[in-house]
């Protein structure tokens, strides 16, 4: 008679292996969706751009508008990116029916999930050094091309001294390709992050793609405007109880995404203060746990 | 506990202790951001009120640098149409998105306070008195534009620069101009010029050629590198003007004088006597 001993293997709770994995297996599973196809309009843009034809604009206004234009299109396409990436990824396992496989592995459910997340992550991080890569490539020619000439227009007054010509331009250098512009990327990129979360917390109750995108956009936008829209309800309707109650509410239950535009500010010449830089890192570490939370919570007790 | 506490009150339970937990973190940190400008203010309520469908739009969607470039690319054509109103309209949309963008608001004064009344004095159709009243509206609605400017961005010297460019060509107030470059020098960032500038304003404004004369000439006093030509001429004129006792004048020639004679010697050096041109 034959005897079988059961060997008990212990499975951690979150294996980084495992998760590591299932993030790989995304991102390779978004590149063959051909997601990265948007960073080629993104370089047609950014190219064009650069030879616009501002002939009112001073140089140092030419390279703030490049500048704008390249940065708002990106923080633009990054949580756009975030949201249509994300969406599609838990009801694409389930309708490939990749989904069984895995779980049907010893796979816990939050490593799915954090897999999923990391995968969308690492992939808007790497799209956002793309797209700054290209951007600091066009900023760099054309501010060489700007301070070659400013400096022939200005040599030739000779009312003009040497330190004035400096001063002139220092002023084009400012707006010219910094290192403190990575800051904007990142601020993009911390908004991305969020908002990739609140879509996968969606998706996990979500019936279709379609809906959590619709649904993440909304929620999106109110988080964008909740602030500004609080300020001028309570203004318009004099502090109405029940509409500040009602703002209270979404303040409490929707992100404030308008905080993650600080990339406005930094590409517009702000001085950037790192602790507030932090303060955001760890705010946005904060959303994802709680996002993460509640999607395991709900992803946990989900029937497939 | 589970069939007593349902998971979606658990769920919203969550949301609302973060949610109290955040929130006087995130007023702390939106003070900070908007106190170092890393965050663009919030427009108030009657420029939220004038805003345009679109820019509405980009204020709550988080593009509003986008929206604004827009607007800006609006008053460029605006501009090429000669079409004032509809070009200050687009730039005062610009500056309700971006308040702390200094170009928006230089463009502003800039179109307002010296394209526009530039235009108006090419008219010839217009009624002369037509012409004036509309040529003084623009102008001084371009000072306002700017002095509202100057609330959001104390420290701009772009904007002050754009005003004392009204002040000068459209306005002829050299004392305005001055005062202008007055309120540049009092700034940290004030660039050198100011300084010359100030003083040749000031030179032009009546009554007040002596504090020009004295400012000019202990800028001239200070170094070589002041020892402009505009700046010479500037002293050259108020010594007599002011009658400045001659041991107390600079000891330097008016440069155009010098000019003149620069050239004259060339000229007569390059012709030998019978009229032979040098081809040199």
């Amino acid at each position: 008679m034959t005897t079988f001993t059961e060997t008990k293997v212990k499975i951690p709770v979150l294996s980084l292996s495992r998760v590591w994995t299932i993030a790989a297996g995304t991102m390779t599973q978004l590149v063959r969706m051909k997601t990265f196809y948007f960073l080629l309009i993104f370089a047609v843009l950014v190219a064009g751009v650069g030879y616009l034809d501002f002939r009112l604009a001073t140089a140092a206004s030419q390279l703030e508008t490049i500048k704008k234009i390249s940065f708002g299109t990106m923080d633009l396409f990054a949580w756009l990116y975030a949201i249509v990436a994300t969406a599609l990824l838990i009801p694409r396992d389930l309708e490939d029916r990749t989904l069984y496989t895995i779980l049907s592995k010893p796979v816990r459910r939050v490593e799915y999930l954090v897999g999923k997340l990391l995968g969308v992550l690492i992939l808007i991080g790497l799209s956002l050094g793309l797209m700054f890569c290209l951007c600091m490539v066009m900023l760099a020619i054309k501010h060489g091309d700007l301070v070659s000439s400013e400096l022939i227009k200005l040599s030739s007054d000779p009312n003009i001294t040497q330190v004035e010509i400096e001063e002139q331009i220092a002023l084009i250098n400012e707006q010219g390709p910094r290192k403190e512009l990575g800051v904007a990327a990142l601020a993009s990129f911390l908004k991305s992050s969020v908002v990739a979360a609140m879509t996968i917390l969606i998706s996990t109750f979500a019936s279709s793609s379609l809906f959590t995108i619709i649904t993440s956009i909304f929620f999106f936008l109110i988080g964008h405007a909740h602030g500004m829209m609080t300020d001028y309800w309570l203004h318009k309707t004099e502090g109405n109880l029940v509409i500040r109650l009602a703002t209270k509410v979404m303040k409490l239950l929707i992100p404030d995404f308008q905080l993650y535009s600080f990339s406005e500010g930094v590409v517009t010449g702000a001085t950037i203060v790192p602790a507030v830089v932090w303060s955001m890192g760890f705010l946005t570490a904060g959303y994802l746990f709680i996002f993460l939370l509640i999607s395991l919570m709900i992803f946990m007790y989900k029937e497939f | 506990m589970n069939g007593t506490f349902p998971k979606w009150l658990k769920i919203v339970l969550i949301f609302f202790v973060f949610g109290l937990v955040r929130s006087p973190f995130e007023s702390s940190l939106r003070k900070q951001m908007q106190e170092t400008r890393m965050l663009l203010p919030t427009p108030g309520h009657s420029a939220m009120a004038q805003m345009g469908q679109s820019a509405l739009m980009g204020l709550l969607g988080g593009v509003r640098t986008l929206v604004a470039t827009g607007y800006l690319f609006d008053s460029y054509r605006h501009f090429d149409n000669d079409d004032w109103d509809a070009n200050r309209k687009s730039l005062l949309l610009a500056t309700y998105l971006e308040p702390t963008v200094e170009s928006h608001w230089v463009d502003l004064v800039w179109h307002r306070g010296i394209n526009a009344p530039a235009w108006l004095e090419t008219r010839s159709t217009l009624p002369e008195i037509e012409k004036r009243i509309l040529y003084h509206e623009y102008t001084r609605d371009a000072i306002e534009l700017g002095e509202a400017g100057l609330k959001n961005l104390p420290d701009s010297v772009e904007i002050r620069k754009q005003m004392s460019e009204v002040y000068k060509e459209k306005i002829k107030d050299p004392c305005g101009t001055a005062r202008m470059y007055k309120e540049i020098l009092e700034l940290k960032n004030a660039p050198m010029y100011a300084s010359r500038f100030y003083g040749y304003y000031l030179a032009d404004c009546p009554g007040r050629e002596r504090d020009a004369y004295e400012h000019l000439v202990n800028l001239y006093w200070e170094g070589k590198q002041n020892h402009l030509p505009t700046l010479l001429k500037k002293i050259l004129t108020l010594q007599e003007e002011l009658d400045i006792p001659m041991p107390l004048w600079i000891p330097e020639k008016d440069p155009d004088a010098r000019k003149a004679v620069n050239r004259r010697f060339e000229k007569r050096n390059r012709i030998l006597p019978g009229g032979i041109r040098l081809p040199w």
